[in-house]
């Protein structure tokens, strides 16, 4: 081939976060990943010390790559409302809603937050791509969809010291309940959020503001045994917490050439996540018609016994029919449980929620061994601390 | 008659074209209140009549009728009025014009055509492939939506099945041949089997009436079968088009329609997702248990609002391949006019030139570009010399398609353009009729952009959405929507982009309505 591409046109290999040189600085493991083409730690230190500092400390993690789109204009919440299954008039200007939107057959594109700054303008914060999905929900709105994956960084500060390494680096967040949001100094805004189930917050800069704040945080944190953390410890914590993850517990229904791969988010077990009264959304209609003729599948929390995490182990009932499987298992530290979620055909999970067993593999330096192990389906949270609600929080 | 605005109806008809009419009829011949509202001051959609001159009676738009089906118009009460069939005559540049009646060809001079015998076998061949896909043309399109186990999805099969079994009928040699040749396009098929002279040119030119297509466009075969869809008889209906259209009005009116003409719907009221009436122009309301809609997909989608439409119905719609490509032109004539070489039968039959596949296909290339065809496909009529009727005085009336003519013309529409359109059908009508243009008396030019004004026709196009591969069948108008349920409950979708598609036959409008019935809207 005698083109010569030049390097500078065409940008190879992953692109650096905005706070890539204290990432860089801090890595001990080198263990990166490509997140949204964006480069992202896995683990920084090792995965023992950045789990416990989640659950004891303060940590930062670079939440940069996230996907950000903002929605403005006069229709700005008629296209909202249109595009999540939720009704986004029930949540306040500088309030965050979680969210989930549906194609047509009602299954599941994504999932992720809704930051109202008015009803004319919001921000959505996902995991996949969805600029030209935006794009045609509002076709036929007035609105304006701009996107701002590159142009915003964020940092996700999270754990039990969290509120005190701000109120140290002289953010004043007392006051804001979780879920809140708030433009906390000029173009800098925390919303009371995260993804570990615990006290936490996430911080909106400008991308030319990440490292300025990254320092200020940082030297607040010192006190208050502040860390920085890879995606791997972060994945733990929100298992704890039963968050689902995109790519894992359900399949973004875009994203899957195979049919039906994709889930409703009934099925997910999220019902209340659905507003059938709030008018037309996309998926409507099938969502309705999965309400009558009931769901395939349903997303369960599950204790398993013993301690060998089951991550991608089978169910079956009665230790002989095969019913679903876990998406995501871990032994939880905090809990001192092993836990995980699992998908299972119905009526299991629904109906039947008894004699369910998984069946664990477990690799001994060479050898395999399995075992039937009992489950049991959990209702709530494996990891719950009033902390995580308390306003004004505590120190710790 | 008309009922106080109080009342509900069971059923409001958007457009009293003959699709509206067909399924305001159906509904009512069923004891259903039904109200059909039609924006124009006259009924009829593109079959009306419309007296361009003093003493002259010209085809609006539609001039022929083709595949009429005699079941619908049982069905519906209609009595259709009296027609004649027509020979087509594939004009020739050396004056050898072929003359073709079903499935025969002669010269217009009487003398045999080499090619009849293939001509014969051909058409027999459609014909008979016509008839296969023609019955699914009065059924609701099937849905595989249940799944295999699903009894109803086995019962919606039924259909697909019968036209599998009437496929293994055909015998082995038939079957392959349908299977061939469906999907391709009317170019190779045509002259595989024939020189490329004007009955060539006339098959090629069918296959492609009305499309945004040339006869090498994929899909084009299936069109030509679709033309054949009744045998391919085209005929003349006395009293014009309108008098086709007023048979549908008045089967609908004894059924006990009440049809309101002079003020559309402005918008269609949507509570809790279901069709409860519509608005009018002029702000008032008609409450009814059940909205159809005649008029584009498109334009159906937003009369009722974009917003009750998940995005991916919205996005096929907006993509909905709909761009017309004939221009009617329509000259009254101080006298009857002299087409050399041909008799007075023939002169009144439908006139075609299309002088081969390749002039069809080198017609189609300008409108891809915004052009119009410099040697235009043209398919001529001159209704008053089988209806005199239409005509006092002396005159006539030339009613001719002229195809390719862009929907948007590079430049657009200016007086200029007009004129270059009239000159350009009357220089290639003059080349068969010497001394034509010295009659014309009075002229009307109506391109796809003014019939679309005049009409509502999205994009001027006969049948509302090309019937293309890609739109027949399940995918028509488009995917997930081929059922005339159009998203809301209550709301149907009655018109041409509706399956089976265009041609004055009114069976999207039986079918929709059928089809509403059976899913219980008005029990």
């Amino acid at each position: 081939m005698s083109a010569k591409i030049k390097a500078a046109a065409v940008p190879m290999g992953l692109i650096e976060t905005p706070f890539y040189p204290r990432l860089a600085a801090l890595s001990r493991a080198k263990s990166w990943i490509g997140w949204a083409g964006y480069i992202s730690p896995l683990v920084l230190d090792t995965v023992e010390f950045e789990y416990f500092a989640i659950r004891n400390q303060a940590t930062l993690f670079d939440i940069s790559p996230m996907h950000k789109y903002r929605i403005t204009g006069p229709d700005a919440l008629a296209v909202v409302n249109r595009l999540i299954t939720r009704d986004i008039r029930k949540v306040r200007d500088g309030r965050v809603g979680y969210a989930m939107w549906c194609d047509e057959d009602g299954m599941l594109i994504d999932d992720g937050t809704v930051f109202r700054f008015s009803q004319t303008d919001f921000r959505l914060c996902c995991q996949e791509p969805m600029y030209g999905w935006l794009m045609d929900v509002a076709w036929g709105f007035d609105v304006v969809v701009e996107d701002e994956s590159d142009s915003i960084a964020a940092l996700s500060l999270q754990g039990p010291t969290s509120y005190s390494v701000l109120k140290d680096a002289g953010l004043d967040v007392a006051e804001m309940k979780p879920f809140d949001w708030r433009e906390v100094e000029p173009d800098l805004w925390i919303s009371r959020t995260g993804f570990t189930g615990d006290l936490g917050y996430e911080i909106w800069v400008p991308r030319d503001h990440a490292l300025a704040i990254w320092d200020r945080l940082w030297a607040a944190g010192a006190d208050w045994g502040l860390r920085a953390i890879g995606g791997q410890a972060l994945n733990m914590v929100r298992i704890e917490a039963g968050y689902i993850a995109a790519g894992v517990d359900f399949q973004p229904v875009h994203a899957v050439m195979r049919l039906h791969r994709g889930r409703t988010p009934m099925e997910l077990g999220f019902d209340r996540m659905v507003a059938f009264d709030k008018g037309h959304f996309n998926g409507r209609r099938a969502l309705l018609a999965q309400q009558d003729a009931g769901q395939r599948f349903a997303l369960v929390k599950i204790d398993i016994g013993g301690f060998k995490p089951a991550d991608g182990a089978l169910i079956y009932h009665r230790k002989r029919t095969e019913v679903g499987h876990v998406t995501s298992g871990i032994w939880s530290p905090t809990a001192k449980r092993n836990i995980a979620l699992a998908e299972l055909k119905a009526p299991f999970g629904i109906s039947v929620t008894t004699d369910l067993w998984a069946d664990v593999y477990v690799h001994e330096e060479g050898v395999w061994r399995h075992k039937m192990v009992a489950v049991v389906i959990e209702t709530k949270p494996f990891f719950a601390n009033t902390r995580a609600r308390a306003t004004p929080p505590r120190a710790f | 008659m008309s009922k106080p605005s109080d009342l509900t109806y069971d059923a409001v008809v958007i457009g009293a074209g003959h699709n509206g009419l067909a399924a305001a009829t159906t509904l009512a011949r069923q004891g259903k209140s039904v109200c059909v509202i039609e924006s124009r001051d006259g009924i009829g959609g593109m079959a009306r009549n419309a007296a361009i001159a003093p003493g002259v009676v010209a085809p609006k738009m539609a001039h022929l009728l083709y595949n009429l089906n005699p079941k619908t118009l049982k069905e519906l009460g209609i009595t259709a009025p009296k027609s004649v069939s027509l020979p087509t005559v594939s004009l020739a540049d050396d004056g050898r014009h072929v003359v073709i009646q079903g499935d025969l060809v002669i010269y217009a001079d009487g003398s045999a055509h080499p090619e009849a015998a293939t001509f014969a076998a051909l058409h027999k061949r459609l014909t008979k492939f016509a008839a296969l896909l023609g019955q699914m043309s009065l059924k609701t399109p099937p849905s595989l939506a249940g799944g295999l186990m699903d009894m109803a999805t086995l019962q919606e099969l039924a259909g697909l099945a019968k036209l599998g079994i009437g496929l293994k009928r055909m015998g082995k040699k038939d079957m392959r041949e349908f299977l061939r040749i469906l999907l391709s396009n009317a170019y190779d098929l045509i002259l595989d089997d024939f020189a490329d002279a004007p009955l060539a040119g006339m098959l090629a030119a069918d296959a492609v009436r009305g499309a945004y297509a040339g006869p090498r466009s994929p899909g084009t075969v299936f069109s030509m079968m679709y033309r054949l869809g009744n045998g391919g008889d085209v005929r003349l209906p006395m009293g014009g088009m309108g008098a086709v259209a007023d048979a549908f009005a008045n089967a609908a009116k004894l059924a006990g329609c009440d049809i309101r003409t002079g003020c559309g719907v402005a918008q269609v009221i949507v509570e809790n997702d279901t069709a409860r009436g519509v608005i009018l122009a002029d702000g008032s309301v008609i409450n009814a248990r059940s909205v159809l809609s005649s008029i584009g997909a498109f334009q159906t989608m937003q009369m009722a609002g974009v917003q009750h439409y998940d995005t991916e119905a919205v996005r096929r719609l907006r993509n909905l391949r709909n761009k017309g490509t004939v221009a009617k032109v329509n000259l009254v004539l101080s006298g009857a006019p002299d087409f050399v070489g041909l008799d007075a039968k023939l002169t009144a039959g439908r006139l075609l030139i299309a002088t081969s596949a390749t002039y069809v296909e080198r017609a189609f290339n300008p409108v891809k570009y915004g052009d119009m065809s410099n040697a235009p496909v043209i398919e001529a009529v001159i209704p008053s010399l089988s209806d005199p009727s239409l005509c006092s005085d002396g005159q006539h009336i030339l009613s001719a398609n002229v195809q390719y003519v862009p929907y948007a013309l590079a430049g657009g529409w200016t007086p200029a353009a007009r004129q270059k359109l009239l000159k350009l059908t009357l220089d290639r009508l003059e080349v068969y009729a010497p001394g034509l243009g010295r009659l014309v008396t009075h002229s009307e030019v109506l391109t796809p952009l003014d019939i679309e004004t005049q009409t509502g026709a999205p994009g001027g196009h006969w049948h509302h959405a090309e019937m293309g591969i890609d739109q027949i069948l399940t995918l028509r108008p488009v995917n997930g929507m081929a059922r005339y349920g159009f998203g809301i409950a209550g709301y149907y979708l009655c018109g041409a982009s509706a399956h089976p598609g265009g041609d004055v036959m009114g069976t999207a409008g039986r079918n929709a309505a059928r089809q509403l019935l059976k899913d219980g809207v008005l029990a």
